[in-house]
């Protein structure tokens, strides 16, 4: 998606009311909310459990899309491309491996609907079926 | 010929790769899939005078690089790994196809965690990525810290390391690593010596590295701190210390083999500061390398020696696919010596990278050089540093795939 279809898709949502993304976990996770450099260091897996021990599973959206954009600046508080040079050096060095990257936020949902422990995001306007929504203090 | 066959076997692996769809790949298997990621770097280097890490005065394109890791995650605390590498840089490695690293990782918690086999050394905030074109903006990473031609000696350890990073609260962070193993060395017997070498090891390196987290988001301040000692044995000439013998100089009993240790010591102090497209880096370190001897006449003890090795850098992410960085490096063998042109090396870098996409950058650098310390008389047909131009610029243009 380009940068200007990037602006008109946040610039829609916002006139709709709609928050640009919104967080979300399995249903059976008791957490309601999430503190900004929780969810920055779970995605970039410098945190890689939940405070009840089990495996946080975080799971990313495609590079161009809006949700990604805004989720990376917001919350990773780095631009997208940044944040793949970070997962580079990770990679190639043998640390870990990036979350996976699909390609539309009814994948995000299945997939965090499929593992207890996952973490994702979607646009403001996506279908939950099911998927808790958590807080982002 | 044999480096040959291995550059071929993985540039096969690589082009079978490259047949799947675009960005990591994952291979089925049960459980979590394997993930498969790789990248080919090809450079060109240029110097209008000096030879530098090949024959650049004449320009080379000796700067290629070939990688391709496997990982899967067996369960939620444990992962297996390995990377196939290959290089040429000059004279060295050939396109020999090693095993860069390789490992398992248990993850216990996040402020604990086990690696065994080989693994990148942490020493500074980029020694692990000194092959890894990508994952940085200039080609050359600054040389004082990160000399590309001591890659074996420097790159990974063969052994185990543990690891975890500790929330302190409302202070930030703290992120440690620590290790110890060996390295395996290989060493040729450079032409027309008066000895052969016989055995090269490491019977240890050891070493560790924190980083603090700052509550100041994007901080890191650290230190790294290691330890090895390499181990050789040569056998000299018998045309040479034969004389030695008959004048009584020498032992009647000596039979021309020499056991030297080397003991090295190495520390840095790193910070980084990363905001948006922003990226500051500094980092000042001093190694300390002695030489013992079992026959001092023939090879000689020689008392430690300090280096002191500095850097700062810049960069500035303008936009996703244009990226501009600046370094000076300093470099000065001997501390107690710091006069004369073998005895310094200045560096000032400037580097354009090009992310034509997300898999595929072209790098342009240029490097105003003062000082001959970095130079390897080898390449420069034998003659002292003393004798090489003091002022030299370098050009580097490179390219790399990576997914």
């Amino acid at each position: 998606m380009t940068s200007t279809a990037l602006a008109v898709s946040a610039f829609a949502q916002s006139r709709q009311g709609l928050p640009a993304f919104r967080v979300i976990v399995h249903p059976s996770n008791p957490v309601a909310t999430v503190d900004r450099k929780f969810l920055a260091d779970a995605f970039l897996k410098k945190t890689t459990r939940w405070s009840n021990d089990q495996a946080i599973r975080p799971v990313d959206q495609r590079s161009d899309s809006a949700a990604r954009n805004r989720f990376s600046e917001e919350v990773l508080r780095q631009p997208v491309d940044a944040v793949k040079n970070y997962w580079q050096q990770i990679i190639f060095t043998g640390r870990d491996v990036p979350p996976p990257e699909l390609d539309s936020d009814d994948d995000v949902v299945k997939y965090v609907l499929k593992y207890p422990g996952a973490l994702g995001y979607v646009s403001g306007g996506a279908s939950l079926n099911g998927a808790k929504v958590v807080t982002l203090q | 010929m044999r480096g040959v066959a291995s550059y071929l076997r993985l540039v096969g692996w690589c082009a079978l790769a490259l047949q799947f769809p675009a960005g990591a790949l994952e291979l089925s298997l049960p459980g979590e899939p394997i993930q498969v990621h790789g990248f080919v770097s090809q450079g060109f280097i240029k110097s209008n005078a000096n030879n530098y890490l090949a024959e650049s005065t004449r320009g080379s394109f000796e700067l290629t690089e070939v990688g391709l890791n496997f990982s899967k995650e067996l369960t939620d605390r444990l992962r297996v790994g390995v990377q196939l590498f290959a290089r040429r840089l000059g004279p060295l490695d050939g396109f020999n196809a090693n095993f860069d690293w390789f490992y398992l990782d248990y993850r216990w918690a996040d402020w604990l965690g086990i690696r065994a086999g080989r693994v990148k050394l942490p020493f500074g905030l980029y020694n692990e990525i000194n092959d890894i074109d990508s994952a940085r903006v200039p080609i050359l990473l600054p040389q004082s810290i990160y000399p590309t031609s001591n890659r074996d000696f420097l790159l990974a350890q063969t052994g185990g390391e543990i690891y975890g990073r500790f929330s302190l609260g409302a202070a930030g962070a703290l992120e440690y690593r620590a290790y110890g193993g060996t390295i395996f060395l290989r060493a040729t017997t450079p032409p027309n010596s008066p000895y052969q070498i016989g055995t090269f090891n490491a019977p240890y390196v050891v070493g560790g590295r924190i980083l603090w987290e700052p509550p100041l988001e994007g901080l890191r301040l650290g230190g790294s701190l290691q330890a090895l000692r390499l181990d050789a044995d040569f056998f000299f000439n018998p045309s040479l210390f034969g004389p030695l013998q008959a004048a009584g100089t020498l032992p009647p009993d000596f039979t021309g083999k020499v056991s030297v240790q080397i003991p090295a010591t190495l520390w840095v102090a790193s910070a980084e500061y990363s905001a948006g497209a922003l990226l500051l880096a500094a980092e000042y370190s001093r190694w300390y390398v002695s030489l013992d001897s079992s026959q001092t006449l023939l090879f000689p003890n020689l008392a430690t020696t300090v280096s002191e090795r500095v850097y700062g850098m810049f960069s500035y992410r303008v936009n996703p696919w244009f990226h501009p960085g600046l370094y000076y490096s300093g470099y000065y063998p001997d501390v107690s010596n710091r006069s004369a042109r073998a005895n310094m090396q200045h560096d000032a870098a400037a580097t354009i990278r090009f992310d034509i996409n997300e898999y595929w950058l072209v790098k342009l650098e240029g490097h105003f050089m003062y000082g001959t310390a970095v130079l390897d008389v080898s390449l420069n047909h034998d003659r002292p540093l003393t004798d090489l131009q003091q002022t030299w610029g370098v050009l580097l243009v490179k390219t790399t795939a990576h997914f």
